[in-house]
């Protein structure tokens, strides 16, 4: 209550009235019908990103030159961002709350710029004890590796038994060094191996072991086999010898000898698998064409790839089918049946319907099948109903992403420690705020339009040279800058807008977040307004 | 460009003498919105601030109200705070005029004289600082570039004194935009002349109170004694600072000054530019050997009634060209000076309205006022001069 001060007269007071005690006792907070709640969004980078990623928390770090830091913070839910950085689709980016405003953000090249920044570094883990848990892991593609990281890091015994040479699974096998370059992918698994994770390569389960003595030998197994068996369509089924798959053709590039392809070469499909053959195909010096049964729109292949294939002089027939292939005098002889859109089918693209009686041939040297790929868990027939069998990525899915499967090896990880009784690390179990970040939310008068920075591309003709990335990665100059540009969506950064604008003094800064005290909170929501990123909402306050 | 700190000599506008005024006060945080007659005084300040010749917070605020506001909020932290405006904008921060008076806040303001509307006019009367009469700023009416100057030094001394704020009044145009030489007395000789601006109260983290709460019918009236107190202080004060000015610089203008009084019958009052006109006719006219004077008031508010008595004691009669209109009454220097001499002294006061809305006040009209007063021996209230009827 304030203090009752009396005055004689005009001698005795000051020039104007001047409070002396305060009016703590006008508890203006009983006007309130609404009340505004300081509480963290979910950023829609951050919901989107299959691998958990913090992404505005990492880019703040970026923007304050921690890159370090922020390098650690990616690692707690992602063991491979310079993978990541180079190859993942960035739902991040075309999610973008910036977007809206001038463009998304450049999430994906800030990953790629610091874990290139910290190529040399060891992630920042818990020291754990060595928990005497063993678990095998089957298959050394991204879910395999994340699963075998997350597990050693907490203590437990980890051993990567893989059917080829070398780990990686697709990432060694089927993208191409131009996107991914091998060098960056066995620093990587130098790191994870670092961790104390064992690798038995050439060791095919079910083959060179059973699976049978893996499940006794281990606590828990986890099955990441991928999606390795290439679809055929079926009018080709019987032609089997005279055409080669995608994934074929891929992995005897990526590891070993590049096959005789000749110079025509007809690509089937419109996925990953088709394009990263046909450009494969182009650097082998020949002029491949790819055939897909729907239009452009439809390919499931990432737009930039598409328009990177094009660049390179990759021709695309599109709305046509394979019907047969045989050998000619010239080599093979392909018909195709061209094809029509329909109505949407189960994947919601429009289904391809033929058009009878249009079938048009082609001469190729080389037909390359690339219409998909499915898992085989032959592997694991009797072992579904047994709880130690652990099974995740393309394995699981089909054909999925890098990022997928990361993020299932990774709860793969969570969920054997339970199986096998080891607690998970902290950072192991990472919540995300409930609610969304909501884009009404967004002040837009505190953002200015700034160009968005773009990595750089080689030209083409130094592309085809051989198999030089394509991409650069950014300087940190351009990284500092572009991660500014974040707002961050529904993420308190202290802005103290909430604190100096609320007319009641109702807010205090406290541990660097605020704290709204309720009993002078009058509900008048100018916080709300005044918070450029949404950190605060309004609810209806109950009568 | 960063001006120079030494001592110069200058052909520059009044409104660009008003901001040479501001920054050799070393004003802190300058608020405004652009309104002609008076957008190159900010001008000039927002570039001094840009420049590194002023270091001052400049904010750009949307309307006149706003600027008066913020200034409230700067100077209840105790910053020396400046604005300018005209008119319509000067009419927009009436509110703010009480308020910054009633807290006793020492804020400068430059006021360039410019009728009002309806209908539209740009160009001078005193309609619209007049019409401030009663929100307890000082006025002080200028009649040169170089008095402008100086008044704008004098006026935070006296404003800083008695803890009230002070509004300069120079003519739209005649004065604003018409280049005189100007002495611009140098930065050090202005700092030794003027001290940092120290309040007894103010607002701050260190010690937080809230100012200008509500004051019950208890105590509101002493508020008001105050201010009229501190009014009256300000007449002692303001001379007092004039002399001070005089010692430092050389130069004065008093509350009233006298032009060729000695012996004078009648004397003609005027305020303003109005006086540079009227000091040509009373020369002609006195070597001419009629006994006719001239007083101009340079001080509005506090009125300077005592010292107008003495002044006029000897006159047989005042004839006082008012460049406004109190409607409904007549001139409103006028009804000041028959109100500051009714109690004490029977002088007959000829009022005149003249020249409003910018229009010329010639010679040949001063010289008819003159006439008119010398040949009737009733007064009249209001004359009017030049309209066309
Ligand atoms: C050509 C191509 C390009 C692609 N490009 C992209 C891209 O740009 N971005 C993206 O996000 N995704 C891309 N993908 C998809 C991505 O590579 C996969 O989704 C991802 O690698 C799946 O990971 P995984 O760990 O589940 O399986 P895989 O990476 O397929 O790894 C499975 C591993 O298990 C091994 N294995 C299989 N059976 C056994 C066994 N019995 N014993 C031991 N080892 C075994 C395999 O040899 C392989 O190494 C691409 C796929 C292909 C084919
Ligand atoms: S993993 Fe992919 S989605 Fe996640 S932050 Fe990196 S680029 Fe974006
Ligand atoms: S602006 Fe930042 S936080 Fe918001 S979606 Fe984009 S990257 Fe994420």
């Amino acid at each position: 209550m304030s203090k009752k001060v009396s005055f004689s007269g005009f001698s005795d007071m000051p020039p104007v009235t001047v409070s002396q005690g305060s009016m703590s006792f006008n508890a203006t907070g009983n006007w309130r019908y609404l009340r505004p709640v300081y509480s963290e969004k979910l950023a829609p980078c951050r919901n989107l990103c299959p691998a958990g990623t913090d992404v505005p928390k990492v880019l703040a770090l970026i923007a304050e030159e921690k890159f370090e830091e922020a390098y650690h913070l990616i690692w707690k839910t992602n063991p491979l961002p310079a993978i990541c950085g180079r190859v993942c689709y960035h739902p991040c980016e075309s999610s973008c709350t910036r977007s809206g405003i001038d463009a998304g953000v450049s999430v994906q090249a800030l990953e790629r710029f610091v874990s290139e920044m910290c190529l040399d570094l060891q992630p920042d883990l818990p020291s754990v004890k060595n928990s005497g848990k063993t678990v095998a892991v089957v298959g050394s593609g991204p879910a395999g590796l994340s699963c075998a990281a997350f597990l050693a890091r907490d203590g437990v015994n980890v051993t990567v038994f893989e059917a080829e040479e070398r780990p990686g699974g697709m990432l060694r096998i089927g993208i191409p060094s131009y996107r991914l370059p091998r060098n960056i992918l066995d620093r990587e698994l130098e790191k994870i191996a670092r961790l104390g994770v064992a690798f038995e390569c050439s060791c095919k389960v079910g083959k060179d072991l059973t699976f049978a003595s893996l499940r006794r030998n281990y606590d828990a197994v986890f099955v990441a086999t991928g999606a390795h068996s290439s679809r055929i369509p079926p009018p080709l089924r019987d032609s089997r010898d005279l055409v080669m798959t995608g994934l074929d053709f891929l992995k005897a590039t990526n590891l070993s000898t590049p096959p005789e392809i000749g110079k025509l070469v007809v690509v089937v499909g419109g996925g990953n698998t088709a394009m990263d053959a046909a450009r494969t195909a182009v650097r082998l010096g020949a002029q491949p064409v790819v055939v897909y049964r729907r239009s452009r729109e439809e390919m499931p292949a990432g737009d930039e790839e598409v328009r990177e294939a094009e660049e390179e002089g990759v021709d695309f027939i599109f709305l046509a089918s394979p019907t047969a292939v045989q050998r000619n005098s010239r080599g093979l002889e392909i018909e195709f049946q061209e094809m029509v859109l329909g109505p949407p089918d189960g994947s919601g693209r429009r289904r391809p319907i033929p058009v009878s009686g249009s079938s048009f041939t082609r001469q190729a040297d080389t037909v390359i099948l690339a219409i998909g790929e499915d898992a085989d868990l032959s592997l694991l027939s009797t072992y579904e109903a047994d709880p130690g069998v652990f099974v995740g990525g393309d394995a699981q899915t089909g054909s999925s992403t890098v990022p997928d499967a990361v993020a299932a090896g990774r709860q793969a990880a969570l969920a054997i420690l339970r199986y096998v009784g080891v607690p998970a690390s902290e950072s192991a179990t990472l919540s995300k705020p409930a609610n969304h970040f909501s884009l009404d939310a967004l002040n837009p008068d505190y953002f200015a339009v700034f160009p968005r920075v773009e990595p750089r591309h080689l030209d083409v003709e130094t592309r085809l040279s051989g198999f030089p990335e394509i991409i650069q990665t950014i300087s940190s100059l351009e990284a500092v800058q572009e991660a500014q540009r974040c707002i961050p969506c529904g993420v308190c950064n202290q802005c103290d807008n909430c604190w100096l604008y609320c007319p009641e003094g109702a807010i205090s800064r406290v541990n660097g977040a605020y704290s709204i005290d309720l009993n002078y909170c009058k509900g008048c929501g100018i916080c709300v307004q005044e918070c450029p990123r949404g950190v605060i909402s309004l609810v209806q306050e109950e009568s | 460009m960063i001006v120079t700190t030494e001592e110069t000599r200058e052909v520059i506008t009044g409104n660009h003498a008003v901001s040479h005024g501001a920054r050799l006060a070393r004003a802190q945080v300058i608020s405004a919105y652009p309104i002609t007659p008076q957008t190159q005084v900010v001008e000039l300040l927002s570039s001094f601030c840009e420049d590194g010749s002023l270091d001052a917070k400049f904010i750009q605020v949307e309307s006149e109200h706003s600027a008066m506001a913020a200034l409230v909020g700067a100077s209840s932290v105790g910053a020396r705070c400046f604005t300018a405006t005209s008119a319509h904008g000067l009419a927009l921060m009436h509110e703010m005029l009480h308020w910054a008076a009633g807290a006793r806040l020492p804020i400068v303001m430059a006021n360039i004289n410019r009728a009002m509307g309806a209908p539209w006019s740009v160009w001078t009367d005193q309609n619209d600082s007049l019409s401030q009469r009663d929100t307890g700023w000082m006025q002080i009416y200028c009649e040169s570039n170089q008095e402008v100057l100086d008044t704008v030094i004098q006026a935070y001394k006296t404003a800083e004194r008695v803890a009230l704020p002070a509004m300069l009044v120079l003519d739209a145009f005649v004065l604003s935009h018409t280049a005189e030489p100007v002495e611009i007395p140098s930065q050090e000789a202005v700092d030794d002349f003027l001290p940092p601006y120290e309040p007894d109260l103010r607002l701050s983290t260190e010690d937080p109170h809230s100012f200008s709460g509500l004051a019950t019918p208890d105590t509101y009236m002493e508020f008001r004694y105050g201010i009229q107190k501190s009014m009256e202080r300000a007449l002692e004060e303001f001379q007092r600072v004039d002399d001070e000015f005089y010692e430092a610089f050389g130069r004065r203008y008093g509350l009233i000054e006298q032009y060729r009084t000695d012996g004078a019958e009648l004397l003609l009052v005027t305020s303003s530019t109005i006086t540079s006109t009227a000091r040509v006719v009373i020369d002609e006219l006195r070597d001419s050997g009629r006994h006719v004077g001239l007083l101009k008031i340079r001080l509005f508010r506090p009125f300077p009634g005592e010292l107008l008595r003495s002044l006029v004691a000897n006159a047989k009669k005042l004839a006082v060209i008012d460049r406004n209109i109190g409607f409904g009454v007549g001139g409103i220097f006028a009804q000041e000076i028959r109100a500051a001499l009714y109690n004490h002294i029977q002088i007959p006061v000829f009022g005149f309205v003249a020249g409003l809305g910018g229009r010329d006040v010639r010679p040949s009209l001063i010289r008819e006022v003159i006439e008119y007063a010398e040949t009737h021996e009733e007064p009249e209230d209001l004359i009017w001069k030049g309209v066309k009827l």
